[in-house]
């Protein structure tokens, strides 16, 4: 028998052809925010990294996926895969073998349970405010995302909080329309 | 009762004890029995925690990460498109990307030439190893004078790591393989000061069991391999993860662990079935034929073998085609059919002739002088020795292969040749294939 040689090396040249480094950017930042919640959760809520940390292991994962990322075959598991690892390694349970060689395949913080539907819904909830109107995008990030009471936000509005209330209200409602025909449209 | 509101339900959601408390009772009700108003409550409840969750705001209102990435990505693709148009008149001449002092020149210095520069050393690391180690030096020499943080998280380690990944791959082609296994400590070390190395390592590792596997060095090949491919089934690569499982089984082919190496195949092949990869299943095939053989059942090996070739016929190359043409004549040499089998090895030969793939044609050779010496014609084995023998002299291959096969020729023709001659003859013809230097020591007993 001919020996079992190693078979030929995988290229670029398979992959997409980047045409500009605008379109390239622009791809990237996709699968970034495809996956970067879901990359954060999977640090913070399955092996307990603090959310400062877990920010820093993202990136990490994603710069270093960016180097390479032609020779990305799929995606999202290799990205799960590496923050596993990379979780693994911030935490410093295993041993050296064993936080880079994980053998675990996928990664136990893939198992399907309430988490994945935890990031998708969010996922859609996100694409959903990235698509409606600019007032309640900014009413509902100033509440929630901010922080700011409804008497700041009325202060600013030249309006009473309460009227800031029926406003939220208003933008929920909104929400929830759009939230149904998105997941209506599948 | 009629539904609730959505108004109504969004309050109570947001804050029940707005809700009077005897209507408030009644919602709950309401909602206990009513799916539809249940869904709209629900969605209010969650949506109030996660509008307070950034994660749903980053596409929106962005993050210092996400900007810093995409800032990132852009300059990566920059550096590619630049370094496509600096690099590409360099691909066909090694030599001159030898002599030429790129470092030298400040255009070159960037990450996009060492990525330009290592993909093509990848990509014809198998049909031109020294061109391959050529590439992979000039893009070690640019990676290594570009600044530790060029990149964000360390990442300038991944390109240095992957020039000399890409080295160490050429070097084993080349058969230096102390000088490969350098080059892939090399390229663990660099690539394990990086935030996120896995994808790397595992490349290292199935490498390194590449060169182990070349230097007869099975049991730590074979763990290494294992170990690869467990670490590309992590990172979802499953067609890495394939290979490493192939070179595995042929690892333990080569170590006689014939049952684990039919399993090993066989996954692959199941693989190839999976995906529809005419490829994978007929180089499984081809390979579960030959460990068939080596069992002894030779009716399965004769299935698996016409399977592969039916493939190889359609898909190449050509060169599986006929070392599939191959394994089907030793089918036939050891159920006994010798005369067609002896037939069949001698267009093998000459094919493999044809293709200049002269350490291929001399193993048919000992494979057809296995038959011709169980049917007693040793003068038949003599001139094969010879005509084998010239063909490495014209081909300038000046190694121990010469020697060994002069030892066939005069073992044929004194009438002394025995299996095992041809054995061990076979055995270091397969390993002077990779190792140009090693000296051919014949068997004890005929010493």
């Amino acid at each position: 028998m001919q020996e079992p040689r190693a078979i030929e090396e995988r290229t670029t040249s398979s992959a997409p052809k980047r045409t500009a480094a605008a379109d390239a950017a622009a791809a990237f930042e996709e699968v970034y925010l495809l996956y970067a919640a879901k990359l954060r959760k999977i640090a913070v809520r399955k092996f307990h990294v603090p959310i400062p940390e877990a920010e820093t292991l993202v990136h990490d994962v994603f710069a270093t996926y960016i180097t390479h990322a032609a020779a990305v075959r799929d995606v999202e598991r290799y990205l799960v895969g590496a923050i596993c690892n990379a979780s693994r390694r911030w935490l410093k349970r295993a041993d050296a073998a064993d936080e880079l060689f994980c053998g675990e395949g996928p990664c136990a913080a893939t198992a399907g349970d309430a988490l994945l539907d935890e990031i998708a819904r969010k996922l859609l909830l996100s694409r959903m405010l990235a698509g409606s109107g600019s007032r309640c995008r900014a009413l509902l990030q100033r509440y929630y995302l901010n922080g700011e009471t409804t008497s700041a936000i009325a202060e600013t509005m030249h309006s009473t909080p309460a009227t800031v209330l029926v406003f939220l209200h208003k933008c929920r409602k909104r929400a929830l329309a759009a939230y149904r025909a998105l997941t209506e449209r599948g | 009762m009629d539904h609730v509101s959505e108004d109504e339900l969004a309050l109570y959601a947001f804050s029940s004890e707005a809700v009077p408390p005897e209507r408030r009772i009644a919602i709950e009700r309401h909602v206990a029995a009513c799916v539809s108003c249940r869904a709209t409550r629900d969605f209010f409840a969650v949506a109030e925690e996660d509008f307070g969750d950034a994660d749903v705001w980053e596409r929106v209102a962005g993050s210092a990460t996400r900007e810093s990435l995409v800032a990132y990505a852009g300059r990566i693709a920059e550096e590619d498109e630049e370094a496509e148009e600096l690099v590409r008149p360099l691909l066909d001449a090694p030599g001159k990307t030898a002599w030429m002092n790129l470092l030298a020149q400040r255009r070159f210095r960037t990450g996009g030439v060492v990525r330009k520069l290592t993909n093509h050393a990848a990509s014809i690391a198998d049909s031109e190893p020294l061109g391959a180690l050529t590439f992979a030096d000039a893009a070690i020499s640019i990676a290594e004078a570009l600044p530790d943080d060029v990149y964000p998280a360390r990442a300038v380690y991944e390109i240095r790591g992957r020039a000399w990944e890409k080295r160490g791959y050429a070097q084993c082609m080349l058969g230096e393989f102390k000088a490969a296994l350098e080059s892939l400590a090399h390229a663990e070390h660099l690539y394990k000061r990086l935030a996120s190395p896995w994808l790397g390592l595992a490349r290292v590792a199935y490498s390194r069991a590449m060169v182990l596997y070349e230097q007869q060095q099975l049991n730590e090949a074979a763990a290494i391999a294992e170990r690869a491919q467990q670490a590309f089934a992590h990172l979802g690569d499953d067609d890495q993860q394939m290979k490493a499982a192939y070179l595995l089984a042929g690892i333990r082919y080569e170590a006689r662990d014939l049952e684990s190496a039919v399993i090993s195949f066989q996954h692959v092949m199941e693989y190839g079935e999976s995906v529809n990869d005419s490829g994978w299943i007929a180089r499984a095939s081809k390979a579960i034929g030959y460990c068939e053989v080596q069992r002894g059942n030779l009716g399965e090996a004769s299935l698996h073998f016409h399977r592969a070739l039916a493939l190889f016929r359609e898909i190449g190359p050509e060169a599986d085609r006929v070392s599939t043409e191959w394994g089907i004549a030793l089918v036939l040499l050891h159920g006994g059919k010798r005369s067609e089998a002896i037939r069949r090895l001698r267009d093998i030969a000459a094919e493999f002739e044809k293709h200049g793939m002269v350490t291929d044609a001399a193993l048919v050779g000992l494979d057809l002088a296995d038959g011709l010496l169980a049917q007693g014609h040793m003068q038949q084995i003599a001139e094969l020795a010879k005509h084998t023998f010239d063909i490495f002299m014209n081909a300038g291959m000046l190694t121990g292969a010469l020697t060994a096969l002069a030892y066939i020729k005069e073992a044929a023709a004194s009438g002394t040749l025995t299996t095992e001659d041809l054995q061990a003859v076979r055995g270091f013809l397969r390993r002077a294939q990779r190792q140009p230097d090693l000296l051919f020591i014949p068997p004890p007993r005929n010493r």
